[in-house]
């Protein structure tokens, strides 16, 4: 039974490899990455051993502890669940739970990246082991390690498959994971000034900490190699067993439970704000992009992930050895206009599979120009305030709010530079958002290359064609900021025009890039 | 009276497989078709052609005599689509996407506010007007679709699948309106599965197989006397009887 789960996953495997040659590629890619990654982890944790060993025994633990942290995140949010692990479309079958876990935990460790951790772990016996001791129980330590990364991520996938399934429970752990992400950097940010004052303490303080968890005590198995090392390894095979128990009644929990995501759901407010805008085409336009970034979670994780990469610019760049001066504040406020303005480079992409509707109203060139002219306006509303609030902020951490108005100046020619560039990308790099938790992914299956090229060749364009007004401000001749503006709107509207012309004449095949199944 | 749809030669392929292999549809006006075929018939693919969301490889299309392809103002102007596997904007609410339609169609606001409160109305809508389409169940968003495609008052309509997944009571309410729609002279052409549905609605009907229109005409003279389910199964070549094999299944083989 186990080794039928184990052949139904390497089919799957197979059947998703079928035919597309852009997924064989991406395939190889992530295999590649995996043996790179088996390889360097290995070496890395071998050259531990060339540590003293007290550093060494700081540093295991907490690289043992990082790959189950890992192992319990990112399956949560790069890959979403792969078919075999969704409980509920094995719950029609008559499988013991037993057999279920034991299925898919055999499922689940046959695949290269779960190698790859096996290997890169086994190379903590070769940083820890002193001694004959130290190998026999090294062995059984980095298996039962492996067994608990694995086994604590399935748990956790599985109980949140449930809320996985449902739509709401999804968009609300989109916005979640984001904030999580923030919040990871958050610590970051402190301490980067810290680690540099006093990396060993850091490791130490984190290492004494780790010290009494399942990774930790593995790692202290392998550097003991006697009794209390075996003492060790008993409680983490304890921890694994209580895990996998948890795992199969949450998997029984699962299998009962109703996918209950199309009940409730409230009404939304009829909007007030519709009056202010512009009358037709570009009015409708408008208001429908203001919605879809307040109520489309991928809208929302596109505009928190701008604000918060400009957040970290900001504050890295104000670091001990950066020179202080205009450039401080104009820089992180240009580069925040530079990442809002990325959005922009597949604005059709959030419509995705709905762009229909636009297609069958367009009938002119004219019509495309219009629904841009909407889509870069919303985009507008949001960012200028933003913008002139991140500039502020800039030059507040900079040292001079002075500063500020040079800045804003700035950042907004910079936006306007983007949604030109962007309109032409997104009409003729375009590519499906996916429609999943993985709110992060770029694209649908096969079209990441699209997305990397398309973002790729935006923020280049948009560093090109901002240099002539960004660069003089940069360097310290602030009144050009004053033309900044104008250059900006010049830009998006000459993008708009080249960008209508293409976009129209390619209008079905620019809808069915945006509506590949994901 | 002319024809409200004619195509010629209409010719569409993905990779080696011929989806639409030179299809001459012809539709008159004012008239209720049913667009009939077994899966992979090509009527999807043919509907997506005449409404301008895919580039045919070759042939004609005209809609009131207005080339799709070469006159899209025009052409575009005249049709209402509801496309398959209702693709709507899932974020808007009801009644703000029959707003955002009629608005895209140059329909001022409160014509187009007006509008929509009869359809959602006449859809049994009301209650649901402000909530998300995303929330909405199969038949709603059937019905949601159709009002969105009637705003703008389209002289040509084209539905893929409107009945598919519909409760009884929603399809009524479908089958309603389009029959009031029809009978002001406007022409309805939709694809579908149910042959009992398309006799009791149509008066023209188009059967599709395998890329290639093998029957069209009223629908009396396709049928000829049978049902218009044993014509089709004619037409397009019943396949087994399911008498072969399987004399495992059932209580008393075991």
């Amino acid at each position: 039974m186990t080794w039928l789960f184990v052949r139904m996953k390497l089919s799957l495997v197979r059947g998703s490899l079928r035919g597309e040659l852009a997924r064989q590629l991406g395939f190889v890619f992530s295999l590649l990455a995996a043996v790179l990654m088996a390889v360097a982890g290995f070496g890395l944790f071998a050259l531990v051993r060339l540590a003293p060993h007290d550093v060494a025994l700081d540093v295991v633990p907490v690289a043992f502890a990082m790959f189950a942290a890992g192992w319990i995140v990112v399956p949560l949010m790069a890959f979403g669940l792969d078919e075999t692990l969704d409980p509920a479309r094995l719950a029609l079958f008559p499988l013991t739970t037993r057999q279920l876990a034991t299925g898919l935990f055999a499922a689940s460790v046959a695949g290269p990246w779960p190698i790859a951790s096996l290997v890169a772990l086994s190379g903590g016996v070769v940083a820890l082991a002193h001694g004959p001791g130290g190998v026999l129980l090294g062995v059984p330590a980095v298996v039962l390690q492996f067994a608990f990364c694995i086994v604590i991520s399935r748990l956790v996938t599985t109980a949140l498959s449930g809320a996985l399934r449902t739509r709401r429970g999804r968009d609300v752990l989109a916005v979640a994971a984001v904030f999580g992400v923030l919040f990871a950097q958050l610590p970051n940010l402190l301490l980067n000034q810290r680690l540099a004052a006093d990396p060993a303490g850091l490791l130490a303080s984190a290492a004494d900490v780790l010290r009494w968890t399942p990774p930790g005590l593995a790692a202290h198995a392998i550097a003991d190699g006697g009794l209390a090392g075996v003492a060790d390894l008993v409680v983490v095979a304890v921890t694994v067993v209580v895990l996998g128990w948890l795992w199969i009644t949450a998997l029984r929990h699962a299998l009962v439970r109703p996918d209950s995501s199309n009940q409730g759901g409230g009404s939304v407010r009829r909007s007030w704000a519709g009056g202010l805008l512009p009358g037709g085409m570009i009015g409708a336009v408008v208001a429908k992009e203001l919605k879809y970034a307040r109520r489309e979670p991928r809208g929302r994780v596109n505009w928190i992930i701008a604000i918060f990469v400009s957040a970290v610019v900001m504050f890295s760049l104000h670091g001990p050895g950066v020179s202080a001066g205009p450039t401080s504040a104009i820089g992180p406020a240009c580069l925040a206009a530079l990442v809002i303005g990325l959005q922009s480079a597949n604005s059709f992409g959030i419509d995705g599979r709905s762009l229909w509707m636009n297609a069958v109203a367009f009938g002119t060139p004219r019509d495309l120009r219009t629904d841009l002219a909407g889509r870069h306006l919303a985009m507008a509303v949001i960012a200028v305030p933003l913008l002139a609030l991140a500039s502020l902020a800039a030059a507040l951490v900079a040292g001079d709010a002075t500063w500020a108005p040079a800045a804003a100046l700035t950042a907004w020619g910079v936006l306007g530079v983007g949604m030109g560039v962007g309109a032409l990308t997104s009409v003729t790099v375009p590519y499906t958002y996916p429609d999943r938790l993985n709110a992060f992914s770029g694209a649908a299956p096969g079209q990441g290359g699209q997305a990397f090229v398309s973002s790729f060749a935006t923020m280049l364009a948009v560093a090109a064609l901002a240099l002539p007004v960004a660069l003089p401000v940069l360097l310290g001749t602030t009144w050009v900021a004053v033309l900044a503006v104008p250059y900006g709107v010049a830009v998006a509207w000459a993008g708009r025009r080249l960008a209508s012309g293409i976009g129209f004449a390619r209008l079905p095949e620019l809808l069915a890039a945006v509506s590949r199944p994901t | 009276m002319g024809d409200a749809v004619r195509t010629q030669g209409l010719y569409k392929r993905f990779g080696r497989q011929v989806a639409v292999g030179g299809v001459d549809l012809v539709v008159p006006e004012g008239g209720f078709a049913g667009l009939v075929g077994p899966n992979g018939a090509g009527k999807t693919t043919t509907l997506s052609m005449i409404t301008g969301l895919l580039r045919p490889d070759g042939g004609r299309i005209e809609i009131d005599g207005h080339d799709v392809w070469a006159d899209p103002v025009a052409a575009k102007a005249r049709i209402g689509v509801l496309p398959e596997g209702l693709r709507l904007f899932e974020r808007l609410s009801g009644r703000e996407l029959l707003l955002y339609g009629g608005q895209l169609r140059g329909i001022p606001l409160d014509e187009a506010g007006r509008r929509a409160d009869e359809l959602l109305r006449v859809m049994d809508l009301v209650e649901a007007q402000d909530k998300l389409v995303v929330d909405y169940s199969t038949g709603m968003r059937k019905k949601i679709g159709l009002a969105a495609a009637l705003l703008h008052n389209p002289r040509v309509l084209f539905l893929d699948e409107p009945f598919e997944g519909v409760d009884p009571v929603s399809a009524n309410t479908l089958a309603e309106v389009l029959r009031r729609y029809t009978a002001s002279g406007s022409t309805v052409v939709f694809s579908s599965h149910v042959m009992d549905l398309v006799e009791r609605l149509c008066d023209w009907v188009s059967v599709m197989n395998g890329g290639l229109v093998v029957a069209q005409g009223p629908l009396d003279d396709v049928r000829r006397g049978r049902t218009l389910n044993e014509a089709f199964l004619d037409l397009v070549g019943a396949r087994g009887n399911g008498e072969e094999g399987l004399s495992w299944l059932g209580t008393s083989a075991s």
